[in-house]
């Protein structure tokens, strides 16, 4: 696998298929974590360091990376390794999951779980991004601590919450499977569970394909005046793909966008309900898992790739420092970055996310993540920079 | 014999007791709410670092806002005022069949929710896409007949759902009229609808003044319709825009905050003028003659006031159940659906959700607890307010009655702090909702409570004490016998209420205290339509089934002779 960087503001990324018997064993893997960390940039040490210094914020104690207790051998669970200990994962019983998922994904990826290990109930709490971090931040802040593991769809609260101590430290057995660009920095805080790329999509029965939208641009067109919809602040793709078009296109883009009075939503699925609905014509942040399960229940949707790339952004999950229920959490981390819980993520409806699993097969359309264009900011520190810049700009927009 | 003193003692502290727990309940968080609204410092901090008044100059920023909180509350108000008035006229002044049973179902659209009613009305009515469009075009109509997702149409689903409260203080008005008054205009010859407009209206219009503001009151913090219809198309009133503002990354909390207390400043005043006006004698309509309520034969009428009746009922209630039944067993709702359209798997994905799996079992739990210990609770302040010597009795009923001025979703701001930085950790547990709820609804129980006991003759009690009973004795053997009734409408009232509740749960909710309501609206914002109204229906019949068994096992106790 190998990053093809772009034109300094997408990285397009190509998954070369690796041969199953040829995965990087548990010591290569760490061999190549430490050959990435001796190779550090001035970003990683940065980022080490705000970490390391933040480490007392919200009452957390600093985990010491270095000083880590040396984890005992993996065992193999099901078809995975894990490092839990799954006697006391299955004493504690409980897994409290807070998600940015939809309420149907959210459930699916407790329903994968449980099917897999029934004597650990779960529960949840979900929200969009921006919300589910501000509760959490709260929480801890009072000394409330909850939860146990927490997806997150955008990259830049998660840097903060590395930053602020708020992931546990433990580096999965199954993280040798991933690229190290798909790994926290230093390996063990989080990892990428999929990758949701979004194009535009359109009501088919409504929009004819010549007169679709066929690049960015063309959501701009008057025609979509009060029946174009997109998402609130909170979503971490909304902002992604606010980033990445404000790079390619300049900063009058969303100020033009805003004249189109959009409608906007909580989720991919509101959206793409509205619009095979014909309530709206077209979205102009069509994620393509929605876009196939609209497609699956015989929406009359299609989906436009624009030429510039899709918006993309990494969905991330990591297990909580202070969790109640840490060997629970362990295990649902190994479950969520094997191939099994991969497979999970890909295939169930409600989720179908594109995998960075280096031995992912296809999405259930055949396509690989690897074939798509895909648009992410290359300076992951001047993404989180702009977050206010965003949430005002676009609350602004949407009247609040 | 005990002494009287030591009788007084225990009265006393008992009474302050229930008092001081009263007014913990509803203080500690107002002070969390005003604090947050003063605060000007860095939002992250705790405690604040700087106190002003900047955030309530902010609330300016947003006069669209605030225009359309107006707009909605009166154009709600003057709609559940004719609803209420004209259902309370047929059913108090006429002999339309079957009144009886009328006067019961109105009670139905309450209990069905504004939410639930909001669901479905927006399967219906949204432009595009709502079944009643859908019909209109294929019936040759162009555009849409009526579009939900505006002032207008969160207005007409508001006033349908909650103005059974309307209803309920116009009917009490019309029944406490002396009906002799439209028998003397008719006698000299004025017709129906002269007699209605020049003798009954004006009569009542005191009352429905009074109901005007407390519905106008009730509007104005009014929330899961706005939310529900109002957000596809960008219209924000305060409750909804608190919410947004709340939930955004990073979160406006000082100005939602403030947006609160202002809306609460405005309530406190309108329920205060109603009270002025409810008060003042001046506006009495009855009169010092005995008479008795009768009902007016309105001849072949009645039938087109059943018929009357009849559509209010299957607009807030008939045709939002069909509709949330009809979706929810779509893939795509829509109103002329495919053989291939038709699935089940709405209702399988729905018992894979918390919503389901916890939320209700929580919810029914909830509503029992709320209820058992509210009417204890409520009883008790009920008694010490109207019925005790206890001095500062009035100070008490103001506290107690004080969550009425306060929309519940900015109460659940002040409870959300207050408690987050409580010691004993009952943060994200059941129990603060339990909290919750028997704060937000100590109006509610203590008014449904003191209606009931304001009834029983003072002189009983009395009685009993110059018996030489204790006070205890007196509560045990004298006045809860007499309550039952009113003690079980009260338990049932506030077991619905619970269950119904959106506003305070809605913040307050954690992985371990889901409830079903906000359960069912975050389902709205993450997933289909269809699967939300599966989750509706799954709802209102395990609540319907709740109801029924506890409606037969509390009659058979309420049927109990007293001894």
């Amino acid at each position: 696998m190998y990053v093809e960087k772009g034109n300094g503001l997408s990285i397009l990324l190509k998954f070369g298929k690796l041969n199953e018997n040829k995965r990087p064993t548990i010591w290569e893997s760490d061999m190549a974590d430490r050959n990435r960390e001796s190779s550090l940039t001035r970003r990683s040490v940065l980022k080490v360091g705000t970490a390391m210094s933040a480490m007392p914020l919200l009452g957390i104690a600093a985990p010491s990376v270095l000083a880590q207790a040396p984890t005992k051998s993996p065992t193999k669970v099901l078809d995975f390794m894990t490092n839990a200990d799954m006697a006391k994962a299955e004493q504690e019983g409980q897994l409290v999951f807070y998600c940015h998922e939809n309420e149907a994904g959210t459930a699916g990826i407790m329903e994968g779980f449980r099917k897999d290990f029934p004597k650990i109930n779960t529960s949840y709490v979900r929200a969009q991004t921006g919300a589910l971090y501000n509760k959490i931040l709260s929480e801890r802040s009072a000394g409330r601590f909850d939860v146990d593991v927490i997806q997150l769809s955008d990259l830049a609260p998660a840097v903060d919450f590395q930053k602020k101590g708020g992931y546990e430290h433990y580096v999965s057995p199954e993280s040798p499977a991933y690229n190290a660009d798909h790994l926290s920095t230093p390996n063990g805080y989080f990892f990428w569970t999929g990758v949701d790329p979004a194009g535009i999509a359109y009501n088919s029965t409504k929009v004819s394909a010549a007169d679709a939208p066929k690049g960015w641009q063309d959501i701009l067109n008057p025609r979509w005046k009060r029946s174009i919809s997109c998402k609130i602040s909170a979503s971490g793709l909304q902002f992604v793909q606010w980033y990445m078009l404000r790079k390619l296109y300049g900063a009058g883009f969303w100020k033009e966008f805003a004249k189109q009075n959009p409608h906007a939503f909580d989720s991919r699925v509101q959206l793409f309900d509205r619009l095979a609905k014909g309530d709206d014509l077209i979205t102009a942040i069509g994620e393509y898992p929605a876009y196939i399960l609209f497609k699956d229940k015989g929406a009359k949707v299609e989906f436009v790739a624009p030429a510039d790339g899709l918006v993309a952004t990494p969905l991330i999950v990591g297990a909580v420092s202070k969790a109640p229920h840490p060997e629970a959490a362990k295990l649902f981390v190994d479950w969520a970055m094997s191939k099994r819980g991969q497979a999970w993520y890909q295939t169930n409806p409600n989720l179908y996310y594109g995998s960075v699993r280096t031995d992912a097969p296809p999405m259930p359309t055949g396509v690989r993540l690897g074939d798509l264009k895909l648009l992410y900011p290359a300076d992951w520190d001047d993404y989180a920079a702009n977050r206010d810049v965003f949430a005002k700009e676009w609350n602004g927009m949407l009247g609040l | 014999m005990r002494s009287e003193k030591s009788t007084i003692s225990v009265q006393t502290m008992a009474g302050y007791g229930v008092a001081a727990v009263a007014a913990v309940l509803v203080l500690y968080p107002m002070f969390f709410l005003l604090q947050a609204s003063l605060d000007v410092g860095d939002p992250q901090a705790r405690p604040p670092t700087a106190y002003g008044f900047d955030n309530f100059n902010g609330i300016f920023q947003y006069p669209q806002i605030l225009l359309n909180t107006l707009t909605v509350s009166v154009a709600a108000t003057v709609m559940a005022l004719v609803f209420g008035f004209i259902m309370a006229w047929i059913l108090t002044r006429t002999n339309v069949p079957g009144r009886d049973l009328f006067e019961q179902l109105m009670a139905v659209p309450y209990y069905l929710t504004p939410l639930l009613g909001a669901l479905a009305w927006s399967l219906l009515g949204s432009p595009e896409s709502g079944f009643i469009n859908q019909i209109w075009r294929a019936l040759g109509g162009s555009n849409h007949l009526i579009d939900i997702n505006t002032a207008y149409g969160i207005a007409w689903v508001m006033a349908l759902f909650e103005g059974s409260v309307a209803f309920v203080m116009i009917a009490a008005v019309m029944k406490s009229m002396d009906p002799s008054l439209e028998e003397a205009s008719q006698i000299i010859g004025a017709s129906r609808l002269r007699t209605m407009l020049r003798v009954t209206l004006p009569l009542v219009l005191p009352g429905v003044l009074g109901a005007a503001i407390f519905v106008f009151a009730e509007m104005l913090g009014s929330f899961a319709a706005a939310l529900v219809l109002g957000l596809p198309s960008r219209y924000y009133v305060i409750t909804t825009a608190m919410y947004q503002m709340v939930q955004q990354y990073p979160p406006k909390v000082q100005i939602a905050a403030a947006m609160g207390v202002s809306l609460f400043a405005v309530m406190f005043f309108m329920l205060f003028l109603y009270r002025r006006i409810v008060m003042a004698g001046s506006y009495v309509t009855i009169t010092g003659k005995a008479f008795r309520p009768r009902v007016t034969d309105v001849g072949k009428l009645r039938y087109v006031f059943f018929g009357i009746c009849l559509l209010y009922l299957f607009a807030a209630v008939g045709l939002p159940l069909a509709t949330l039944l009809y979706a929810s067993l779509q893939k795509i709702a829509v109103a002329f659906p495919a053989a291939g359209n038709w699935t089940l798997e709405n209702f399988r994905i729905a018992v894979t959700m918390n919503a389901v799996r916890s939320a209700l079992t929580n919810s029914l739990l909830l509503g029992l607890g709320t209820a058992t210990l509210g009417v204890v609770l409520m009883g008790l302040l009920a008694w010490l307010i109207y019925r005790s010597p206890l001095r500062g009795r009035g100070l008490i009923e103001y506290v107690v009655m004080f969550p009425q001025a306060v929309p519940r979703l900015v109460f659940a701001f002040g409870l959300m702090w207050a408690w987050v930085v409580f010691p004993i950790p009952i943060y994200g547990t059941l129990w603060l909702l339990l909290i919750a709820y028997l704060t937000v609804f100590l109006p509610l129980g203590v008014r449904t409570i003191a209606g009931v006991m304001l009834q029983i003759d003072k002189s009983l009690e009395e009685c009993a004490q110059m018996c030489g009973a204790s006070w205890a004795f007196r509560i045990r053997t004298v006045t809860i016998p007499l309550l039952v009734p009113g003690l079980i409408a009260a338990w049932l009232l506030l077991f619905i209420a619970s269950i119904r509740e959106l506003g305070a749960s809605i913040l307050l909710m954690g992985p371990h205290s889901k409830v079903i309501t906000p359960s069912i609206v975050e389902s709205w914002f993450g997933t289909s339509s269809e699967l939300t109204a599966a989750l509706a229906v799954i709802q209102t019949l395990v609540v319907a089934i709740a109801m029924i068994v506890l409606v037969t096992v509390t009659r058979r106790v309420g049927a109990r002779p007293v001894e």
